[in-house]
């Protein structure tokens, strides 16, 4: 059970980063859905449930040591893969996609278990694996192979941020790990007729579009461009200080897309204009910069491993969400941190805040 | 080696945080290009994109009084619109339309060929109007519900409630003063996403629906109102005047219970009425308040101690000169006491005692009693009056003030200021507005009585009530005002007007007024008259008593005060002066028929014209809501059919060819 000494290790920077952005989160979700017609629980209120529901699963994940997940995390991959697997065979299809696995009394996404859970099958196998040069080409190929499966599977899904997501959690446990420039090498050779396969054979017609509206908004101003022209005009309306509390317009008059969720830092922008993005950058800045250096402090190799894991995925959420609504990156569905509204997210993220605190707490025990 | 390898870990840690923090940088950076260097450009296409969106108007909250009989409401009407792109066959659907709308064909035509993809063709159709466009089912023709103002009581209390533009924004009165909080939010249609890029399913979807905003009480009793209303115009029109005000106020609190003005206008049509019968002069003008201005006189030479009630002054046999101006007095004294002078009026004795007062002291009295500032009372357009500052009195000014000329007052000013003669010393402020209730009925926020500061003592008061109910007994000059069974402390005014030609003062034109409070041993109503230019009598206490009387009598029936004394006598006097009893019930004073008046049968009003209709309305007490304009051609219900339990009357008018 959790130590007496661990409670005076408690991380209070760490839960004070993310208390306030998830407050910063539900103020915006209030301003969001103002114009929305709401049946029950107004959607800030929920969020606000589901902020404090985060906190318990904090909790709980403190008061056990992750190096369980270091034992059991071979099992966790090999339960996910069969759950990926039951997803495509009798997953709930919603939305023209098919990535819900129904219990019964709850459904669960398996595709998002496996962020935490590809961190953890990392940080083992890269634990064991010793280099003193860098990862060459032949200590990738077992990994690639632990990363092909899941990625594909959710590819078939299909849910393309996801995978890509998996991906760049990878990509940077492997860079913290080390490459050599061979490995880099290599692999960006064999990656062009790779990406020609997948652009052919993989992605569906919609993801090209998204792809192709990305580099071109103009192509369909109609079609699913449409989200990135309307995200950019509400930032950028927003200008210096913004418009103010529940008055931007192009969120009031609902010109904004999924503005609660996916599109809530578009919001956020244009309410609070560039010194609200500015205090809300930082403060996710600092809170990956303090994961980084939760990852350092750490005496533990497998620790540090899936410190370094975690951070990589809060980060990639951040910066692909908030490069989507300003027009950086194409349009996946990935929500901002703590900060768009929904349950699978947010209790993802706090997972990841769990395993932070709970290696931050244990660094003296080793 | 192990160390070694620790150490690399931690470089690229440093690596990585580096790569994220760059990553984070070009975010800002982009952030940046889009907020500061494109953000007018994206205003634009921001604006641009309003353009698809139209305003609904938004609902208006309730005016009530403060038993909730509503004086102003909200009805949901249809607006119709429509989409010309939509639209295959536009001079047919022109052609179908314009019987309906009291329009040509070659103008709705030009409506409909216009550019925009929408445009309004009429706001706030009758149902059944409506209901029978909706009928024809014509492509490119829709409908959405909008809100319209209604005033069920016509023209009671219409210059205290005000009346709402076309747009829904209050123009006067409460219905100005308070817009912010009786005026809901906006609601707003997409007419043209599909030009965004949405489907079209997703058209003329309401986006955000308009929401009814606050509802008020008012302070003022609908039936004490109806009573002032009633009493004014017949004081009016009887001596043949120009027009007139009264207002009755809670001598305690400054609660307005009633504002009346005369001539009256139906704010339904308030279009068809000059600014002058818009105007409430109550507040919004200032009058020289002639006589009734030495009750303040008074007071401030007793609580200054420099007289007695009793102290005897010259009263020069009704002619005194000072500096280059002979006073003359109505009725010629040798001496008079100080309360003789206020009995009698007399403007000699008023100017001596303003003497011994001396300007300074005058001065600062009148100001205490709130003459020549607003009195902040919650309505719009509020006079100051005009009371000079003290260095720029010459001459025969301090005489004159003394008695009321030379200065001028409002009528809310001069009745607050009594008032706290009246509750013993204290000024109060005047409002208008009790409470404001959500939409739901719930309390919001309270108006409390406010006390603006303490002018003279309970017993300089008391003295000066006492001196006032002199004036309505045997002899003195507001005989006409007194009541039966209760003691009325009063004063008279007969005040000259300006004459714009000449900037003399005007032979013929004058201003009568009457103030008083009752019942004078426990004041509960203060209560002022004024008729301006009377024909038949100038002065206040022949025009304008006798309309305080009534308007006392019948308010204090209402309000059940029940007078002392010489009760076998009074119920008798009550009984004949009272108007059929007022209901209280909200419920049933919500329909178009006025409570008040008995009126049973519908008239016949086809063929008449608006004015015709209105002062018929006016004079059998109907409440009628009016459409179109020209001659009426239609009514509900149809003529000698009775009006009590008919959901609406209404007459339908069209321009006579």
């Amino acid at each position: 059970m959790i130590d007496r000494r661990l409670l005076t290790n408690i991380d209070w920077m760490l839960i004070g980063f993310v208390a306030a952005i998830c407050l910063l989160g539900i103020m915006n979700i209030y301003s969001a859905t103002t114009p929305y017609k709401i049946v029950g629980a107004p959607y800030y209120l929920k969020q606000l449930y589901w902020v404090l529901f985060g906190l318990l699963v904090v909790t709980v994940i403190c008061s056990l040591d992750y190096h369980i997940l270091e034992d059991f995390s071979y099992w966790f991959y090999g339960f996910l893969i069969i759950l990926l697997v039951a997803v495509l065979v009798v997953g709930r299809r919603s939305m023209g996609a098919t990535r819900w696995l129904s219990l019964g009394f709850f459904n669960v996404q398996p595709s998002e278990l496996m962020k935490i859970v590809i961190i953890a099958t990392f940080a083992k196998y890269f634990t064991s694996v010793q280099t003193v040069n860098g990862l060459s080409v032949k200590d990738v190929l077992f990994p690639l192979g632990i990363l092909a499966v899941p990625v594909l599977l959710i590819m078939k899904q299909p849910d393309l941020g996801t995978a890509v997501l998996v991906l760049l959690i990878a990509l940077s446990i492997a860079v913290y790990v080390g490459l050599r420039w061979s490995t880099v090498v290599t692999f960006a050779v064999v990656m062009v007729p790779l990406t020609w396969f997948g652009w052919a054979k993989l992605l569906r017609p919609y993801q090209k579009d998204r792809i192709l509206d990305f580099l071109n908004p103009e192509r369909s101003r109609l079609g699913s461009g449409y989200h990135i022209i309307q995200s950019k005009i509400a930032v950028g309306s927003g200008g210096v200080f913004g418009k103010g509390f529940v008055k931007g317009t192009q969120s009031q008059l609902r010109f904004l897309p999924e503005q609660h969720t996916d599109f809530a830092f578009s919001v956020f922008a244009e309410e609070w204009g560039f010194i609200g993005c500015l205090v809300l950058i930082v403060l996710y800045l600092v809170l990956v910069l303090w994961g980084l250096n939760i990852a350092r402090r750490c005496n533990d190799r497998f620790g540090s491993l899936l410190a370094v894991g975690v951070t990589a995925m809060l980060f990639w959420h951040i910066v692909i969400n908030m490069g989507m609504v300003i027009g950086l990156f194409p349009v996946v569905g990935v929500p901002l941190p703590f900060f768009s509204y929904g349950g699978t997210s947010m209790i993802t993220s706090m997972v990841g805040i769990g395993i932070l605190q709970n290696i931050s707490m244990r660094r003296f025990m080793f | 080696m192990n160390t070694d390898r620790e150490k690399w870990a931690r470089v690229r840690i440093v690596m990585i945080g580096t790569i994220f923090g760059l990553l984070f940088l070009s975010v800002t950076g982009r952030a940046f290009y889009l907020q500061i260097l494109q953000h007018e450009e994206l205003v634009k296409k921001a604006e641009r994109q309003h353009q698809h969106i139209v305003q609904l108007t938004p609902g208006r909250g309730v005016i009530m009084d403060r038993n909730g009989t509503p004086l102003a409401v909200s009805v949901d009407m249809d607006s119709c619109y429509a989409e010309p792109r939509r639209i295959k066959d536009m001079d047919g659907t022109a052609g179908v339309l314009a019987p309906f709308l009291g329009t040509s064909k070659q103008e709705l035509l030009k409506k409909l060929s216009c550019d925009k993809g929408f445009v309004w063709i009429e706001r706030r159709l009758t149902p059944e109007v409506a209901a029978r466009i909706k009928n024809l089912k014509l492509t490119g023709i829709g409908f959405v519900s909008e809100s319209k103002r209604f005033y069920p009581n016509s023209e009671v209390a219409s210059h205290v409630v005000g009346f709402t533009g076309v747009d829904p924004v209050g123009l006067e009165g409460v219905e100005r003063k308070y817009d912010s909080v009786i005026l809901g939010n906006t609601g707003y249609m997409v007419t043209e996403r599909d030009a965004l890029g949405r489907d079209i399913a997703l058209k003329d979807t309401v986006i955000k629906n308009s929401s009814p905003g606050k509802n008020i009480v008012l302070t003022l009793d609908k039936n004490i109102e109806y009573i002032a209303e009633k009493e004014l115009a017949k004081a009016v029109t009887e001596s043949g005047a120009k027009n007139g005000m009264a207002l009755v106020m809670e001598s305690d609190t400054g609660r307005v219970l009633a504002m009346a003005n005369y001539p009256t206008f139906n704010p339904n049509a308030y279009a068809h009425y000059s600014q002058a019968v818009l105007r409430n002069r109550v507040v919004a003008d200032s009058f020289e308040p002639g006589s009734t201005f030495k009750i303040f006189l008074v007071s401030a030479a007793l609580e200054e101690r420099i007289l007695r009630p009793t102290d005897l002054i010259n009263c020069e046999n009704g002619r005194y000169t000072v500096a280059d101006r002979t006073i003359h007095d109505t009725h010629s004294f040798a001496r008079l006491s100080v309360s003789d002078i206020l009995k009698y009026s007399s403007n000699i004795g008023a100017a001596k005692i303003g003497f011994k007062l001396g300007d300074e002291r005058l001065f600062r009295y009148l100001r205490n009693f709130g003459f020549g500032e607003r009195t902040g009372v919650d309505l719009p357009g509020e006079s100051p009056g005009n009371l000079r500052d003290k260095h720029r009195w010459y001459g025969v000014d301090l005489a004159t003030i003394s008695f009321g000329q030379g200065v001028s007052v409002s009528a809310i000013q001069l009745v607050s200021a009594v008032s706290a003669v009246a509750n013993g010393g204290t000024l109060m402020k005047p409002y208008i507005v009790e409470r404001i209730l959500d939409d739901s009925g719930r309390e919001v926020q309270k108006f409390e009585p406010q006390v603006v500061r303490r002018v003279i003592s309970t017993d300089t008061a008391k003295k000066v009530t006492r001196m006032m109910e002199s004036v309505t007994s045997e002899g003195g000059t507001g005989l006409n005002a007194a009541i039966d069974g209760f003691l009325v402390a009063g004063k008279t005014g007969t005040a000259q007007k300006a004459d714009p030609v000449t900037h003399g003062y005007s032979a013929t034109r004058r201003t009568g007024s009457f103030i008083g409070f009752v019942p004078a041993d426990k004041p509960k109503l203060t209560i002022l008259v004024v008729i301006d230019e009377p024909k038949t009598s100038p002065y206040g206490g022949v025009v304008a008593a006798p309309a305080f009387r009534s308007i006392a009598v019948n308010a204090l029936a209402y309000l059940k005060i029940m007078p002392k004394g010489e009760t076998q006598k009074t119920p008798k006097v009550v009984a004949a002066q009272t108007p059929p009893p007022p209901k209280a019930d909200a419920a049933s004073e919500g329909d178009a028929l006025d409570a008040t008046t008995g009126v049973a049968v519908m008239p016949d009003f086809r063929g008449m014209s608006m004015r015709r209709v209105m002062q018929v309305m006016e004079k059998r007490g109907i409440n009628i809501k009016l459409m179109g304009s020209g001659r009426a051609v239609e009514q509900n219900p149809p003529p000698g059919q009775t009006i009590r339990g008919v959901d609406e009357v209404w007459i339908k008018f069209t321009p006579s060819a």
